[in-house]
């Protein structure tokens, strides 16, 4: 077994920020670039993205190969033709070798102690096939050029999406709105309640939907270590948008999102078109958190105001603070009630059924 | 006395028959070869009436001569060898003197450093054929912030776009501040936000005090299609003087090769983007001065 916190000092100079202390725990002002995430697995790649010829991804700026042999994956520091100009780190125990796995048609990667690498802190994606094989139409990639928690906080803050996404998902005119959250010490889950909520553009012209307001049931559930969430939308009339959203941290200013939105139990036209307004609401997203990411960067004096439907925001925030507190302190265990590969179906409003797959 | 060598010419740019004018910040320096084909490199300023000597001329025997009243000095020491009307002096006092600098020569490039004591830096052998200078007004410190955020601001090269993402922010490795960024085709291509991968890879290496820096343009197997190295060194008035060589990759297949030289494959810019500049965000460099604070925190100084 290795001996995990020099690990992390060894490689900290590729990671200036994390020779800092440790900063205080804030809701209103906090520098989410100096956050690392260790003992977690990262979806680097779809795995058909991933073949002979070695791909290039990064964690934190730490190189990731991705090849195979004979069938298998292999995730490694160095590419196989490189002049090597650095030792081989910790965390491959100086082998050149990450601990990597197969699952829902993704390869991941583990980042921190290769000893601690385990299948059950895999996170549960209970509406993707465990052995892939989803269309890749229902696939992409999408980056951004801002730090991995903007993004994801963006993401659990659905109330911007009536006004940056309002040509895709609708305006914020509904009847009742209701949100609420929780969270264990590993994942922070979001669920926002709208009854007559005007009916999502996308929803009219490709999902068949000819009413003009709908109920909606939206869930995103994020593991926190892994930067990957869930965004489980059920809407009524129409059909359910189970998204996998994860955001991978390949620098701290610059994010990789490999997607997968299981469209297959949608209407016809909707199945094809849904999976591609990623790419129109990602740029809408970057256009706001790529100017926010450099102002969040630093520490700074003014704190950051909240209303009341902030506290998803604001709890993730609280919990990914707490993590990397614990982390900082030398604690990266898993606690009994964060068992990440746990199914998830019932927390995020997945109708038994409605995705069955052989594991 | 700073001990950074700074690359201030290309090896052509200095010869025997004409001193050339250069500056590190507001210091000016006289460049020359003296008759064994040395480069010296003297303050730019004659102590007797303050003239440039570089609008001097160099003498047969490898000194160089002021043009205003033809005092005349040797390059290896600085000392006034020749005063005309007083040629029967065999000697001056030694405080008749221009102020002399280290100087290096190596892979095409002449470094000078004011520190005349200063320890030269290992001397890398690489040739690299391609070469120019260009004049830049811009001060030499955004001028690093904008080759770390953006090198498209400041060169291109032929057929390459740099894509705004990194594989590898800025850090220290073995004592240079290196960096990797995406780069694709300028072909017809997904956007690059939706890209699952790159063809390219610009991977950067910077030395932390003079700014020099290594630039390797990768293809996605490994193979090196370019070599870059890329010197600003800060000038008069906050304007930075770059110059840099450059190699074709061994990776580069020849047919392309051969078609380049029908181009000129790198273009560094004498002008910059102002409105693009203004709105370029600080995201690579944001961590250069702390990191170069880290490694160096006595060399943050001006070089005026």
């Amino acid at each position: 077994m290795l001996d995990l916190a020099p690990a992390v000092r060894a490689e900290q100079p590729a990671s200036p920020a994390l020779m800092s202390p440790s900063p205080k725990i804030s809701a209103n002002s906090w520098t989410p670039h100096g956050i690392v995430m260790r003992d977690t697995w990262f979806p680097l790649a779809h795995a058909d993205a991933v073949g002979e010829r070695p791909v290039r991804r990064a964690v934190y700026s730490h190189p990731y190969y991705l090849w195979r042999e004979k069938g298998a994956v292999i995730a490694a520091e160095f590419h196989p033709r490189e002049r090597a100009l650095r030792p081989a780190s910790e965390l491959t125990g100086g082998t050149g070798r990450y601990p990597v796995v197969e699952r829902y048609g993704y390869v991941w990667g583990w980042f921190g102690n290769p000893g601690a690498a385990d299948e059950i802190h895999l996170p549960n994606l209970p509406f993707l096939p465990p052995k892939g094989g989803l269309p890749g139409h229902m696939r992409g990639t999408v980056r951004f050029d801002c730090t991995a928690p903007l993004s994801l906080e963006n993401l659990i803050d659905l109330t911007h999406a009536d006004f940056l996404h309002a040509n895709v998902v609708g305006d914020e005119k509904s009847e009742s709105e209701e949100i609420k959250f929780f969270s264990d010490s590993e994942t922070i889950t979001m669920t926002r309640h709208c009854i007559g909520k005007s009916v999502a553009p996308v929803m009219r012209f490709f999902g068949g939907v000819k009413a003009k307001t709908q109920e909606v049931r939206q869930v995103i559930r994020i593991y926190v270590r892994s930067h990957a969430a869930i965004a489980y939308g059920r809407f009524r009339p129409g059909d359910d948008v189970p998204l996998f959203h994860p955001c991978v941290p390949e620098t701290r200013d610059r994010t990789r999102l490999d997607f997968a939105m299981n469209t297959s139990r949608s209407h016809n036209l909707f199945r094809y078109v849904m999976p591609k307004f990623s790419y129109v609401v990602s740029r809408q997203d970057s256009s706001m958190t790529s100017p926010q990411s450099v102002r969040y960067a630093r520490p700074e004096k003014r704190r950051d105001l909240h209303s009341r439907l902030d506290g998803p925001s604001v709890g993730y925030r609280m919990l990914l603070q707490e993590l990397a507190a614990r982390q900082a302190a030398g604690d990266y265990a898993y606690r009994p009630d964060g068992i990440v590969s746990r199914d998830c179906s019932e927390i995020i409003g997945m109708d038994p059924g409605m995705f069955s797959y052989p594991n | 006395m700073d001990s950074t060598w700074w690359a201030v010419a290309l090896s052509e740019e200095v010869t025997g028959d004409k001193p050339l004018s250069v500056d590190i910040g507001e210091r000016p320096v006289v460049l020359w070869r003296d008759l064994q084909g040395q480069v010296r490199a003297l303050e730019d300023r004659c102590p007797h009436r303050r003239a440039p000597l570089s609008l001097g001329c160099i003498r047969k025997e490898g000194w160089i001569q002021c043009g205003y009243h033809g005092w005349s000095y040797d390059g290896e020491t600085g000392r006034v060898m020749e005063i005309p009307n007083l040629k029967n002096e065999h000697r001056f006092s030694s405080v008749y003197r221009v102020e002399r600098f280290a100087v290096q020569e190596a892979a095409g490039f002449v470094r000078v450093a004011l520190n005349v004591d200063a320890v030269p830096p290992a001397a890398a052998a690489l040739e690299m054929p391609l070469s120019g200078t260009a004049h830049v007004a811009l001060d030499h410190e955004r001028y690093l912030t904008a080759l770390f955020d953006d090198p498209g601001l400041l060169l291109t090269l032929f057929g390459v776009h740099f894509t705004p993402y990194l594989m590898s922010e800025l850090h220290e490795q073995n004592g240079e501040l290196v960096m990797e960024r995406s780069c694709q085709w300028k072909l017809p291509h997904w956007p690059a936000a939706f890209s699952s991968d790159y063809p390219l890879n610009l991977i950067s290496s910077t030395d932390p005090k003079s700014g020099e820096t290594e630039l390797v343009l990768n293809d996605r197997d490994f193979r090196e299609l370019l070599s870059m190295r890329l010197a600003p060194v800060p000038a008069g008035r906050g304007v930075t003087a770059v110059r840099w060589r450059a190699l074709q990759g061994a990776g580069l297949p020849r047919w392309v090769g051969r078609m380049l030289k029908w181009f000129d494959p790198i273009h560094v810019h004498t002008t910059v983007d102002a409105a693009a500049l203004r709105k370029l965000k600080p995201t690579a460099s944001v961590v250069f001065e702390e990191l170069r604070r880290g490694l160096q925190p006595s060399l943050v100084q001006s070089v005026a």
